[in-house]
């Protein structure tokens, strides 16, 4: 941990503030009260083009609760931590949730809760604030140093490189006896560079890396080679590039491209609050159904999980925002739908239980349900074998655009680093293809998965007010049979 | 603490630390919110924020922080790390002077309902109000949200700009469906309770539902397009975030280098006003201590300006548009679009319809995403009623569509405005737009393939 003696003080004084909002709530007759801190910190420095930017610093220190009263929930916050403020914030919960009870055509209940007491926090090696804002701008130049014309052999008019930190430190408590501390470090790395080649226009592509854990995390990313190298492949997609075809024919998904197709079509249709219907007038509903659990909407080829407790992952977690323990959730199983996303409150409706997806991402947020990293497991074959028997065909290995309706069944990834394939063999560089297709059809499509899983760092956005969550998505390579490209 | 007196301090010791120049602002805002679903209260939610922003300039090196904790203490902590950091950090490329003041400061009309705070009870009132409009078009169930809001915001900088302002806010939000394939949706914002009208909103929302009925798919191909004001409101509300100087700075808008030229259609007028009376979010100055004003982004499809902090206003030229707002981001302020306002036609509704003859009618749509933001390429999943329209009237509904275009070329292919505008503002369109409808030609629909 890297706060100081002092603020260490600070939090445990703050934590009596959970207990009393607990107590303060309980005192109301609800049927159900819980209170999280979140203390948050964070910084971004960023160099525009090889020049620095304002550094910016953000800071969170506030107390949310959230009450269920005769079956209506509330959810009430304050950054003002005084013991008034809190009183206000539980009695305006209190209140709202008794006021709702008018509108409410069935109580809400929550699943059988367990007092869990634990403490948790990502490994650091090298702890956030151990690197100094110089050192931060230093990284960033030696990529900047990578990114010139006559290294990668394109103009690249602009280059964005932003790097990122951020310590969590959350503490969770509620009537039914639970304490639970969590601490997560993350760091991050977006970059946007644009190039451009005369005659030939311009791309551009958005990367983005991310982990919990400390500074040690960035020596595995190699930014300095894998930047520049995706620079240079814009510069040979716009000298070589042909036009992509638009016909029938198969198609390898690289693990950029797999990652984004199972967040979108398997993880966010699979949450359970999306399924009962809640959040039909912000992010959507599902095409999936509570009775589709067994119902097949892909090859046996494919197997796609959810897991918070993947080490280093930028989604990870070991106790939800309800102080439910994280756990694996295997969603798609041969082809099939396996199991939903759910918290107490999914979970009790459609009788299973939460699985520990209720995540929250500040003070001011509730807990809804959200994936952490969702990925398409391993297959059997090298990156090779998916090609080997392509006899005309589309790689797709990375991607810039891309949509899903709001009940995401019908999907659109263009491609951005994309390759014929002939015979076997990647050729060249074709531009922009456009995959358009429903999640059955592309998922029934796949009849050959990789044995290589890479993972993509993503902000998913869900819920009013918005909240953009850490996640993962990955999985390996995969291919597609006899689909059409189109645009 | 009282936070004229957070800002008071923060600009005197950020002096004290060497600044060259600082900018402080604390708005403390307390919002209500009731979400429902399936004709049920899912969850009442409440917020109770005081946020202090602080941007301090140390000659050509910058930083900034917001600080979601009201305290003193806690601000000067963060700008000791931002003086730090400074200490070590390279200069940027240009030396921007905050606004020099001081400046006089008027209160917008109608932007303050007393009334709003006030409600909780009314809420549910309001969101039974909505569910029941829709319910009598035909919607077996509705979901959605009405949000309340007061915001008091202090700002302070060491240029001798000091100013406080205030507002009020009431937002619904509802979805209808007649069943899963047939939706529709409707929204009332204001800043006063006459102007809002959960009613209307309910109504429209289960009309177009009930309208959209038996969809079946539609095909590929370019028609000419009626957009609904709720659709188009993205479209629009995007372009006006492109002419950010900031958007232009990170290589993001499709408007970089094309202030003077024609970039729309003749018939398009967009203005960023944020002196509109009872505008959604009119305010009397920006975190820069600048006095706010009407800027004319689109004048007759021409681009006139972007929207300037008074860092783009150095570092491209131009003069300050009263934009600059605390974002995060990469540069602390930063311009932005508040109340994005549309000019009218010259048409009725009804007319409108009438005049496409072979064509589609689109209310609303989602997740739009870009493949290049400097050419404007890009596609959109229409939501909600879509409609084929022949001979002027609606003929059938339609699913699965999206739009796959160039948003330059959408915009210079506005051929009719309506006269009657409205209000938009949901989750997917967070800056408020009044629009009218409006036809454009030649729009690119796609559709998925297996």
């Amino acid at each position: 941990m890297c706060h100081s003696n002092t603020d260490q003080r600070l939090i445990r004084l703050t934590e009596d503030l959970v207990h009393y909002a607990v107590e303060s709530a309980s005192a109301r007759g609800v049927q159900y009260a819980e209170a999280r801190l979140h203390v948050d910190s964070g910084s971004a420095v960023t160099l525009n083009n090889g020049v620095p930017e304002p550094v910016q610093l953000a800071r969170e220190k506030g107390i949310a609760v959230r009450v269920l009263v005769d079956g209506a929930m509330a959810f009430a916050s304050t950054n003002d931590l005084s013991k008034t403020s809190l009183d206000k914030t539980v009695e305006t919960a209190y209140r709202t949730a008794k006021a709702s009870k008018r509108l409410l055509s069935k109580p809400i209940r929550l699943s059988q809760g367990k007092a869990e007491q634990a403490e948790w926090k990502t490994e650091t090696r090298k702890s956030l604030p151990d690197l100094s804002t110089e050192e931060k701008f230093a990284i960033l130049e030696e990529i900047e140093k990578t990114l010139q014309p006559d290294t990668v052999k394109v103009a690249l008019p602009s280059r964005i490189l932003v790097l990122g930190d951020n310590i969590s430190e959350r503490y969770f408590a509620n009537t039914e006896g639970a304490n639970i501390h969590g601490t997560a470090s993350r760091i991050s790395m977006l970059f946007l560079i644009t190039a451009h080649e005369p005659g030939k226009g311009t791309i551009q592509r958005i990367g983005h890396r991310g982990e919990t854990g400390g500074w040690e995390r960035l020596d595995e990313w190699n930014l300095k080679g894998s930047v520049a190298e995706e620079a240079a492949t814009l510069g040979r997609i716009l000298r070589e590039g042909k036009q992509a075809p638009r016909e029938e024919l198969d198609l390898v998904l690289g693990p950029e491209v797999t990652g984004i197709v199972c967040h979108e079509s398997c993880g966010h249709p699979q949450e359970a609050d999306r399924i009962l219907g809640r959040e039909a007038a912000q992010a959507g509903e599902s095409y999936v159904r509570p009775d589709m659990l067994g119902y097949r909407v892909g090859s046996e080829a494919v197997n796609i999980v959810d897991d918070p407790t993947v080490p280093n992952s930028y989604g990870f977690y070991l106790y939800d925002e309800e102080g439910v323990r994280a756990s694996r959730r295997t969603l798609i199983k041969a082809g099939r739908i396996s199991g939903f996303l759910h918290n107490r409150e999914t979970g009790a409706e459609l009788g299973v239980g939460s699985n520990g997806a209720a995540r929250a991402v500040s003070y001011d947020r509730e807990p809804i349900i959200r994936m952490a990293n969702t990925f398409m497991l391993p297959g059997e074959y090298d990156d090779a074998e998916l090609l080997d028997d392509v006899r005309r065909g589309v790689y797709i290995k990375t991607f810039m655009e891309w949509n899903i309706d709001d009940r995401r069944y019908n999907e659109r990834y263009v491609g951005l680093e994309a390759y014929l394939i002939e015979d076997g063999k990647v050729t060249v560089p074709v531009r922009n293809p456009v995959l358009e297709i429903t999640t059955p059809g592309l998922y029934g499509s796949v009849d050959a998965v990789g044995k290589n899983v890479e993972f993509e760092a993503a902000t998913c956005g869900k819920g009013e007010p918005d909240q953009g969550a850490p996640v993962w998505h990955g999985g390996p390579a995969i291919r597609l049979r006899n689909v059409r490209l189109g645009g | 603490m009282d936070p004229e007196q957070i800002v008071e301090e923060a600009v005197e010791y950020g002096l004290k630390l060497g600044a060259s120049e600082v900018a402080a602002s604390v708005t403390h805002e307390e919002r209500k919110m009731l979400r429902f679903a399936n004709n049920s209260i899912t969850v009442a939610q409440s917020w109770d924020q005081t946020v202090p922003t602080v941007y301090i300039i140390f000659e050509r090196k910058r930083a900034g922080a917001r600080v979601e904790n009201p305290s003193i203490e806690a601000l000067k902590e963060v700008m000791n790390a931002l003086k730090a950091a400074m200490d070590i950090a390279k200069p940027g490329e240009v030396e921007a002077s905050l606004p020099k003041g001081p400046f006089r400061y008027e209160q917008v009309p109608l932007t303050y309902d007393h009334r709003i705070p006030e409600m909780t009870n009314e809420l549910v009132d309001l969101a039974q109000e909505t569910i029941n409009a829709a319910s009598s078009e035909g919607a077996r169930r509705s979901s959605g949200m009405v949000l309340t809001s007061q915001w008091k915001r202090y700002v302070k900088t060491s240029a001798g700009a000091e100013g406080t302002d205030k507002g009020t806010n009431i937002e619904l939000t509802i979805r209808a469906f007649v069943d899963d394939d047939s939706s529709g949706q409707g929204n009332s914002c204001a800043t006063r309770l006459e102007d809002f009208d959960p009613k209307r909103a309910g109504a429209e929302a289960g009309k177009i539902a009930r309208q959209a009925k038996n969809p079946v798919f539609g095909e590929e191909g370019k028609y000419t397009v009626l957009f609904g004001p709720t659709i188009m409101a993205q479209f629009l509300g995007r372009t006006a975030d492109f002419a950010s100087a900031y958007s232009v700075d990170l290589g993001l808008s499709f408007l970089a280098g094309k202030v003077g030229q024609t970039v729309a259609s003749e018939k398009l007028t967009l203005v960023d006003d944020r002196r509109m009376p009872a505008g959604i979010n009119s305010c009397s100055l920006d975190e820069e201590g600048y006095p706010t004003q009407q800027t004319t982004i689109i004048e007759k499809g021409v681009l006139k300006t972007y929207l300037h902090s008074s860092y783009s206003v150095a570092k491209y030229g131009g003069v300050l548009t009263g934009s600059a707002f605390y974002v995060g981001g990469t540069w602390g302020i930063a311009p932005v679009a508040l109340n994005v306002i549309v000019e009218p036609g010259e048409h009725r509704e009804e007319e409108l319809l009438e005049k496409v003859d072979d064509g589609l009618f689109l209310t609303n749509g989602w997740y739009t995403r870009f493949q290049n933001y400097q050419t404007g390429d890009f596609s959109s999943i229409c939501r909600d009623g879509a409609f084929r329209i022949r001979n002027g009237k609606i003929e059938q509904s339609l699913k699965g569509l999206r739009i796959s275009d160039n948003m330059p070329r959408i915009l210079r292919s506005i051929t009719a405005l309506s006269k009657k505008r409205r209000w938009v503002k949901w989750w997917e369109v967070p800056t408020p737009v009044y629009l009218p409808q409006m036809i454009v030609e030649g729009v690119g629909i796609t559709r998925a393939t297996k």
